[in-house]
């Protein structure tokens, strides 16, 4: 007899091969599905707070530039600190430091 | 010829086991048939149909499988989702941004959710300044979910929400914000709702600004913002002294071509477009063509020495008035003297100008402003890059109107763009608003000899040091420059206005060093400016335009790696002494 027309309990071998690795995959489908779906919506919940953490240092960027704007800068700056655009007598190179600080250590 | 041969000779080895396959099934049913056993043919036919479904299934299954595993985010609407109006950001050449697309939200309201319809009313009346209560009656009244406002922001979605309004829902938009408002207005432009620019960088660079959206790359600007900052004020500053129609500055490197800085008063917010009048829009810079006076003469001169016509010694009689056909040429103070060709230029004589642009000849002249770029719309990727107008023939009366900046309009963009070649060894480079990299050299075309390049700029330098350009000279630099002043045509009284007039500075620096070196021009110019007691009621270039142009270099020379020096510098021209009539020509 061969292995095809084999018959357990009236019940074809094969038959009963073919309805276990049936019942198999229709469970390992569901669980692949069940755990996939919860990762999915494990990672969408990840990727939504990146999302939002995103947009909230987008907004905070463009808030800095808004406050960092040059008119706003000046204005302050001109305003509360009583600064103004570097004067060439203010600046200096590292080379001339020395000679800068010579009148000064001779004092 | 049998099949089986045609099909062992002409086909791969995959396909001849598959037909040989098919062939030994179909031969199977005949062989069971003929030996009688009539089941066996049946259960075979059974086999081979769930053999072709069961391959079926398996390849809906795998499909199933990568469908729930590896679905992409994109097609299921998540988080890396990119909307179809989304642009990529713009940011300077340092990577501050300038413009930028936030997250903002749409309000919606289903009347079928609402349950008290007249505190709904109220809460949103309140809530929504903006939004008229016709607008509000009319979503709530209706009979299905209705946009009501968009455009609200993350703090005011919230402060909306937690009014807890039952059929007020969000869904979130994408905004283009100019976090900046009113900085670089003209350069960066605006887009509209849907996604397309329409003006400035957002339309100049509109597909790259498109292709990049969604993702991390921004598009950098050529501008830096610390340039840009100190030129847009130092112009607030002229404009508000001598209240212009209107005002241009422009800083651009002269090597690249970058557009450093640009700036246009009136400005206006981006972010407030469609509020702006159409002047406060206008991008005066690029889209404004000006007949821009005696800024023309340094393309004269230079033609003149590139040509051979003159050198720097050269000498043009400018005792009389010049008589050019009909017309009779004068100069705006006039020296009555014979003139070098540094004088002529220190003076701004229009005689000595004219006579050197006669000698040149209209063919040459022409050609030269051809090959100079000032006879077409300044090449940028800037859509609103105007036109000039020219003369409709080079005739000698329009080879002396041209050679003094008359009769014939520019826009500053083009100007900029011909005066590079005058001071980069004389290379005609094409202006551009994209960041470069260091140490980059566009295409360029040869229009000018080194030679002349290095004369303008002693010439130029020598106007600084002593001609009509003084007040434009900064501290510790070495600036070179030349006025211009020209007289508007008024229809009203169809000639020109003298009370009209388009007063400009075109400046270099530094002057000194090699010609390789990292230099940089500068545009002030003011429309209509008028004069003050400060002046002595001039208008003129010299008085009311050189002044800013110097503040503007010296505050980005720093920002730009000039080096500044407090003691006499070593190597600058000095050629010519000052006249003391000058003062009162500048």
């Amino acid at each position: 007899m061969s292995v095809i027309n084999r018959r357990i309990r009236g019940f074809r071998l094969v038959d009963l091969i073919a309805l276990g690795l049936l019942v198999l995959l229709i469970m390992s489908v569901y669980l692949a599905k069940t755990i996939a779906s919860r990762e999915r919506a494990e990672i969408a919940s990840v990727e939504r707070q990146i999302a939002a953490e995103r947009a909230q240092i987008r907004l905070l960027q463009a808030e800095v530039a808004h406050l960092e704007q040059p008119s706003r800068i000046e204005r302050l700056s001109t305003t509360y600190l009583q600064m103004g655009p570097v004067a060439v007598a203010q600046e200096t190179t590292p080379e001339t430091l020395a000679s800068l600080a010579a009148p000064e250590a001779r004092r | 010829m049998s099949l089986a041969g045609a099909i062992t000779r002409q086909f791969p080895f995959g396909l001849r086991w598959l037909g040989a396959s098919f062939w030994r099934l179909e031969h199977a049913f005949e062989r069971a048939r003929a030996s009688g056993r009539v089941e066996d043919d049946a259960r075979i036919r059974i086999f081979a149909v769930m053999l072709c479904f069961g391959v079926c299934f398996c390849a809906l299954a795998m499909g199933a499988a990568q469908a729930a595993l590896f679905a992409s985010p994109a097609r299921s609407g998540g988080a890396g989702w990119t909307p179809p109006q989304a642009r990529a950001d713009i940011v300077d050449r340092q990577g501050r941004l300038l413009a930028a697309d936030l997250l903002h939200y749409g309000v919606y309201i289903d009347p079928s959710e609402v349950w008290d319809i007249k505190a709904t009313r109220q809460a949103l009346a309140q809530a929504l300044p903006g939004v008229t209560a016709a607008r509000i009656d009319r979503a709530l009244s209706g009979g299905r979910r209705t946009f009501l406002a968009g455009g609200m922001t993350p703090v005011q979605k919230a402060a909306l929400h937690r009014l807890g309004l039952p059929g007020v829902t969000f869904e979130p938009e994408q905004k283009r914000i100019y976090p900046l408002n009113r900085t670089a207005s003209h350069l960066i432009g605006f887009a509209d709702t849907g996604g397309e620019g329409l003006a400035g960088a957002e339309l100049a660079l509109n597909e790259d600004v498109r292709a990049l959206a969604g993702g991390s790359a921004v598009v950098p600007l050529s501008i830096d913002l610390r340039v840009q900052g100190a030129l847009e004020d130092e112009l607030r500053k002229a404009a508000q002294t001598y209240g212009p129609k209107g005002a241009v500055g422009i800083v651009a490197h002269v090597h690249t071509g970058e557009i450093l800085g640009m700036a246009s008063y009136p400005d206006f917010d981006p972010n407030l477009a469609s509020t702006a009048s159409a002047d406060a829009r206008l991008n005066r810079a690029a889209s404004s063509v000006f007949e821009m006076g005696s800024t023309f003469k340094a393309f004269t001169v230079a033609i003149g020495l590139d040509a051979g016509v003159a050198t720097m010694a050269s000498t043009f009689d400018a005792r009389t008035p010049y008589q050019l056909g009909y017309r009779t040429i004068n100069d705006y103070h006039a020296s009555r003297k014979v003139l070098t060709l540094v004088e002529v230029f220190q003076h701004s004589s229009n005689i000595g100008t004219a006579r050197l642009a006669v000698g040149v000849g209209p063919e040459r002249l022409s050609r030269y402003f051809d090959a100079l770029g000032l006879t077409t719309a300044a090449k940028v990727e800037l859509k609103e890059s105007a036109s000039p107008l020219t003369p409709k023939v080079w005739n000698e009366d329009a080879v002396a109107s041209t050679s003094f900046g008359h009769g014939m309009n520019v826009s500053p963009l083009a100007l900029t763009r011909a005066m590079l070649p005058l001071l980069n060894g004389g290379k005609l480079v094409p202006l551009t608003i994209r960041r470069q990299e260091p140490g980059f050299r566009p295409e360029s075309k040869r229009v000018l000899s080194e030679t002349t390049s290095a004369q303008m700029l002693q010439i130029m330098r020598a106007n600084v040091t002593g001609g009509s350009g003084g007040k434009a000279d900064a501290p510790g630099l070495s600036v070179g420059g030349k006025t211009g002043t020209g007289e508007k045509y008024d229809p009203a009284i169809r000639r020109y206005n003298g009370k009209r007039q388009v007063s400009s500075f075109a400046a270099v620096f530094p002057t000194d060093g090699p010609l390789e070196n990292d230099r940089y021009f500068v545009l002030i110019l003011l429309d209509e400016p008028h004069g003050t007691p400060e002046t002595f009621g001039y208008s003129t270039g010299g008085w009311v335009a050189a002044p800013a142009t110097g503040n503007v270099i010296a505050r980005i020379a720093p920002f730009l790696g000039v080096s500044r020096h407090v003691g006499p510098m070593a190597d600058q021209p000095r050629l010519a002494s000052a006249p003391s009539a000058i003062e009162e020509a500048l």
